[in-house]
């Protein structure tokens, strides 16, 4: 299992405007989200994607029969579906290779990376890492990310 | 957003300026919506109780926003976050202060490695970071 790859690649584009809703409900007001000119004066050819929005963006719309009684979608991608009442976001790391402009069109696969069994205080629980590549239009890779999360 | 930073500006085991957030509950409505997060521990209270929370919570998601953010204002415009991890230890809760914090931890070549945490009004790191920018030189 290990590897393998956890749900088909998802490929959207981020536009200028998820860029900036982003950003703007994180408070976040850097001009280089916002403001061609600023952008283009730090060398960029338009303005940039919050690089932590990559993990958000793509996400397919969902119909409301698929919500759980927690509020969260029934079966939600990226994960091995544990038998558990929980499953936590335990912390990400990233690696940001190329920016990401507004209006790119990304494509990301996450593979299974680890699933370990630990004990904790709160009792035991399952430590699942995923690993999730973007890449855009061009075939670049533009981050990867390792996302741990923990079921209980 | 902060000037510019250059490479010849910092210094090992220098600190960052802080940076405050205090999350409404009206901007985790926001960030619930602007991530497509329908999860109910973010806007329901009632039902925050039912998974053995005081209160709803901070997302863990926007406390890594939170996190770049404050060390790609640091860099500057001219700089690029190259690397971040961190970490979930402790839950963040709305209407209350949320500390970041931040030292440079070593130079190598134009890459600058940052030691970076997040911490609620009593000291508690919630979040620790780690994260590598690439700053210019003056030119």
């Amino acid at each position: 299992m290990i590897g393998q790859r956890l749900s088909e690649p998802v490929t959207g584009t981020i536009t200028s405007r998820d860029a900036q809703r982003f950003a703007l409900a994180a408070g976040d007001r850097n001009p280089l989200y916002f403001d061609e000119a600023v952008a283009r004066a730090a060398g960029y050819r338009t303005t940039l994607v919050p690089p932590v929005l990559l993990a958000w963006s793509l996400n397919p719309p969902r119909p409301l029969d698929d919500l759980r009684a927690d509020g969260l979608y029934r079966g939600e991608g990226k994960r091995v579906t544990l038998n558990v009442k929980r499953v936590m976001f335990g912390g990400e790391e990233w690696e940001f290779l190329e920016p990401v402009f507004a209006g790119d069109t990304i494509t990301s696969e996450t593979r299974l990376k680890s699933l370990e069994e630990k004990s904790g205080g709160s009792g035991p629980f399952v430590l699942q890492m995923t690993e999730t590549t973007y890449t855009n239009q061009d075939g670049a890779v533009v981050a990867r990310a390792v996302g741990r999360s923990i079921a209980r | 957003m902060t000037a510019q930073r250059y490479l010849e500006d910092v210094s090992v085991g220098e600190a960052m300026p802080a940076m405050v957030k205090n999350a409404s509950r009206a901007q985790l409505f926001l960030f619930s919506a602007a991530t497509n997060n329908p999860h109910r521990i973010h806007y329901d209270r009632e039902y925050a109780a039912v998974e053995g929370h005081p209160d709803v919570l901070v997302h863990g998601p926007l406390q890594g926003a939170w996190l770049s953010q404050f060390v790609v204002d640091w860099a500057g415009p001219g700089g690029r976050l190259v690397a971040m991890g961190w970490q979930n230890r402790g839950r963040a809760f709305p209407e209350s202060d949320l500390t970041f914090r931040g030292k440079v931890t070593s130079i190598s070549g134009d890459e600058v490695s940052l030691q970076v945490w997040e911490e609620d009004a009593a000291g508690t790191v919630l979040m620790p970071c780690t994260a590598r920018v690439r700053l210019p030189r003056r030119p």
